[in-house]
């Protein structure tokens, strides 16, 4: 089992691309810091350590004992004062392990190092020998408030004429001086350093301590995570708002799509879930979703070739109509039969705008599994879905509204008339489109 | 194919570890030494660093940075300076949208990540812009050869060579020579690369590795531990050198010092091939549970690799075989690796990972077309072999075991046990 958790988050990171980033400065990399400083009559050095994913697992795997791993940094930084080769102890250490990328940790290391007395004006060499040949970022400073290009490992320079600093020697004078003993960092500076790009939505399950209020929170963020999601491309609201307007659909039918956009939505998350977690070992699963993408732009197709013939039907009927009576405003309602606004079409479209699950939402769910937080998950993936209708059929509602005000303006018109049939077409093409869009991925 | 073979003729063939994702030919510096030599590519970075701060739309400094970020790679193994080359050879092109240098230059970033297909692109635009310029022969040959297109790309190798004799073009005759099975072309003409590359550390070092892989893959272990040891000479320390000199240690049966030595390796740059063999020696020593651990983190490996967007499906695949893990996702991973990478090296692990998930019949056609240039590795040879064994043809699989052995006794430290055994039966 905890093999197949494995593969399921790598391949949640197949599917994810956006989700995270790595260590800024690549899954190998062993970073180190050193501030040498004088505070009252005494030299002391804060060092840090920052290991990227891979060592951190290499370290976990040996298990993490901070106590040694502080002697050891001791003695791999050589430092003398005025020739004489400088004892240094460590007196205080911090140890956190922030998060990474595919759910991998990285690991960050503080160490105080208090070192012999400094009674004058004395000179001072340093040299790093820690992790020597790995590679990293590598820097020293001296001086309490001397500036750190990587503030003390926290913010890597992203500029592109900045290569990772590699200074593992140092010399300088040093005197006292009335600075405070250097202290550790402490809470979210020391856990969670600013490098994972995290998505907002992803991030909601890792937290830590679920009180009350962080679920409430969450189930918040969720639903807005959802709503903003809906507005990002490829979720059916050219559909819906094209079917809602070629079928002259009510706000109920919007309110009605909008639950059946959520239930399925849902559904499909558990759906590929549960088909990942049992199949992994004969797909892929990012292969599925060129599948899924081709199987939907067909259904839309289809719905969209649905609308179309009823609304040749009733522009059939219509003119049969008009051989004998004048035409009137507001006949368009109930006249021709309505075949589909009835609950089969409603759940066609519906289900074609919801059936596509969201990578993030499927991290959720997998993030979830592997968290053992399974309850949390789902109903953080309901939240998100139902965030996700919220928007649809808000969109639906905007276009079934601002139609009835087209009818009111009443322009008896050519426009009106046309409209419903216009609407199915887009359908057919937005349907025609992601087929085809689809279709060369798949395999 | 049999017409690339003989515009090769005398000039050319090669070969080699192509699953090793950092086999990036000494393009890169051949571009870099009209610059400067490489070595001494550390100044250089920071000296053009320097003159962009003042000049930042100077494409030829810009392009400069690019190319010797890329050979920082090769030296470091530390692929930070990947998104860095990226961004500088992009500004480049943002400044001269048809600049040779950065384009051919993008072409070898895409090589090195894999992206076979948008490698090629980018060559044959490069080519476009200047069809007279070696280099650009270099990135188109190198995607053609990724992507199994061998007359392209042997001809592509060709006309880079007329063009310019240089260390690049050298090792890639070696390689096309390889391919085609004439190994002792192939190490005649890498030892013109590295007497091209005499004075440079890096690219020394590297003709010096790839020709000690040469003689390895012919079973001349004690004199690959001597090349290998040469190139460490030259340049301390080098992850490739390392591995080469522990894979012949362990050919000689040194399963300790090879241990040493790959470990040197994986705690430098812990690449999953290097992180794999060391396992396969501990598990060869007995130490079930070091190996064990090396395995594992093969697996962290790959998920960071898929999280960043790198395409190593073969080499996952080619892992998960030759351990038996998962057979059956192991054979979905192979055929999308084929997809992207459909050359014999596609053929190769795809027929492999059909054959060990028991699909036999259906690996039979990709182990044969594996060995469709004449290739004479050991390895893909041992491969045919075992396909032939599980259809239970055993006198043709003798027949491939023993040329297997007969090329490299010691081809590899998990399978020349299984050829041995199946020879003597």
């Amino acid at each position: 089992m905890k093999k197949l958790l494995v593969v399921l988050v790598a391949a949640t990171a197949l599917l994810v691309p956006a989700a995270a980033s790595a260590h800024p400065l690549g899954n190998f990399t062993i970073n180190r810091f050193a501030r040498v400083e004088v505070a009252g009559h005494r030299l002391y050095v804060r060092y840090v350590l920052d290991l990227a994913e891979i060592p951190t697992y290499q370290a976990r795997q040996d298990g993490v004992d901070p106590a040694a791993y502080a002697r050891r940094v001791a003695r791999g930084l050589h430092v003398t004062v005025d020739g004489r080769p400088a004892v240094l102890r460590p007196i205080a250490r911090a140890l956190a392990f922030p998060r990474g990328v595919a759910g991998l940790r990285t690991m960050r290391l503080e160490v105080i190092l208090r070192g012999p007395a400094v009674e004058g004006t004395e000179s001072l060499t340093v040299h790093d020998t820690n992790y020597a040949g790995r590679i990293g970022w590598k820097e020293i400073v001296v001086g309490a408030d001397t500036h750190s290009l990587s503030d003390e490992l926290h913010a890597y320079p992203k500029s592109l004429l900045q290569s990772p600093l590699d200074v593992t020697r140092a010399r300088a004078t040093v005197f006292p001086t009335d600075a405070p003993v250097p202290q550790l960092s402490a809470g979210s500076s020391l856990e969670a350093p600013d490098r994972v790009a995290d998505g907002g939505f992803t991030k909601l399950i890792g937290r830590r301590h679920l009180s009350a209020l962080v679920i409430l929170l969450s189930l918040a963020a969720a639903l807005f995570w959802g709503a903003a999601h809906a507005l990002s491309p490829g979720h059916g609201k050219t559909i819906v708002t094209a079917y809602l307007v070629g079928r002259r659909g009510t706000p109920r039918d919007a309110a009605v799509l909008g639950l059946i956009v959520t239930v399925t939505h849902t559904i499909g998350v558990f759906a590929l879930g549960l088909v990942t977690l049992a199949l992994s070992q004969w797909i892929v699963p990012e292969t599925l979703y060129p599948w899924l993408n081709a199987v939907a732009g067909f259904s839309v197709v289809l719905i969209g070739a649905a609308v179309l013939r009823a609304r040749v039907r009733d522009w059939l009927h219509l003119r049969a109509h008009r051989h004998g009576h004048a035409h009137h405003h507001g006949h368009d309602h109930g006249h021709a039969p309505e075949p589909g606004t009835g609950f089969r079409g409603l759940l066609a479209v519906g289900i074609s705008g919801g059936a596509l699950p969201c990578p993030s939402a499927l991290v959720v769910l997998l993030a979830a599994v592997s968290l053992h937080r399974l309850a949390f998950g789902l109903v953080l993936i309901v939240a998100f879905s139902l965030g996700l209708a919220l928007t649809i059929t808000g969109i639906g509602l905007a276009a079934v509204l601002a139609r009835s005000a087209f009818g009111r303006r009443s322009f008896d018109g050519l426009v009106l008339r046309l409209l419903p049939a216009v609407s199915a077409v887009v359908i057919v093409v937005a349907g025609v489109a992601m087929t085809v869009r689809a279709l060369p991925k798949v395999r | 194919m049999s017409a690339a073979v003989l515009t090769l003729g005398g000039a050319f063939r090669s070969g080699g570890a192509a699953a090793a994702p950092d086999r990036l030919p000494a393009g890169v510096a051949e571009e870099l030494q009209r610059g400067f030599a490489a070595g001494d590519t550390e100044a250089e970075i920071a000296g053009l660093q320097g003159e962009l701060r003042l000049r930042p739309r100077d494409t030829k400094a810009l392009e400069t940075l690019g190319l010797a970020y890329l050979q920082r790679v090769r030296e470091t193994g530390d692929a930070s300076y990947y998104p860095k080359a990226d961004g500088v050879l992009h500004e480049a092109l943002a400044v001269e949208p048809r600049d040779l240098i950065a384009t051919a230059g993008l072409g070898q970033l895409a090589l090195a990540r894999h992206q076979f297909r948008r490698a090629l692109t980018l060559g044959l635009r490069a080519r476009s812009i200047s069809p007279t310029t070696a280099g650009v022969y270099g990135v188109v040959g190198d995607a053609e050869i990724e992507l199994g297109h061998y007359a392209q790309a042997f001809a592509a190798f060709d006309r880079m060579t007329a063009l310019k004799p240089s260390v690049a073009s050298y090792a890639r005759v070696s390689y096309a020579r390889e391919l085609i099975g004439d190994t002792a072309g192939a190490a005649r003409a890498m030892e013109l690369a590295s007497s091209a590359a005499v004075g440079e550390h890096e690219p020394y070092a590297w003709t010096r590795v790839q020709l000690g892989l040469l003689q390895l893959s012919t079973g001349r272990a004690a004199a690959a531990a001597r090349t290998m040891r040469l190139a460490l000479a030259s340049f301390p320390g080098y992850p490739f050198a390392l591995d080469g000199l522990a894979q012949s240690e362990a050919a000689l049966g040194q399963l300790r010092r090879a241990r040493t030595l790959e470990s040197q390796a994986v705690a430098r740059v812990p690449l999953p091939q290097y992180v794999s063999f060391l396992g396969d020696i501990e598990a060869a020593l007995g130490d079930r549970a070091a190996a064990a651990r090396q395995y594992a983190l093969i697996g962290v490996i790959e998920r960071l690799l898929a999280a960043n967007g790198v395409r190593n499906d073969l080499d996952i695949a080619l892992f998960d075989a030759d351990h038996g893990r998962n057979p059956a996702r192991t054979v979905a991973l192979a055929r999308k690796g084929y997809l992207e990478r459909p050359s014999i090296v596609g053929d190769d692990v795809l027929g492999w990972a059909l054959a060990r998930a028991g699909h036999c019949t259906e690996a039979l056609p990709y182990s044969t077309r594996a060995l469709r240039l004449g290739t004479k590795d050991a390895l893909k040879i041992f491969h045919r072999g075992y396909v032939a064994a599980c259809l239970g043809r055993t006198a043709e699989a003798r027949t491939y075991y023993r040329r297997s052995l007969a090329i490299n006794p010691h081809f590899s430290i998990l399978w020349a046990r299984v050829a041995r055994k199946g020879a003597s039966s």
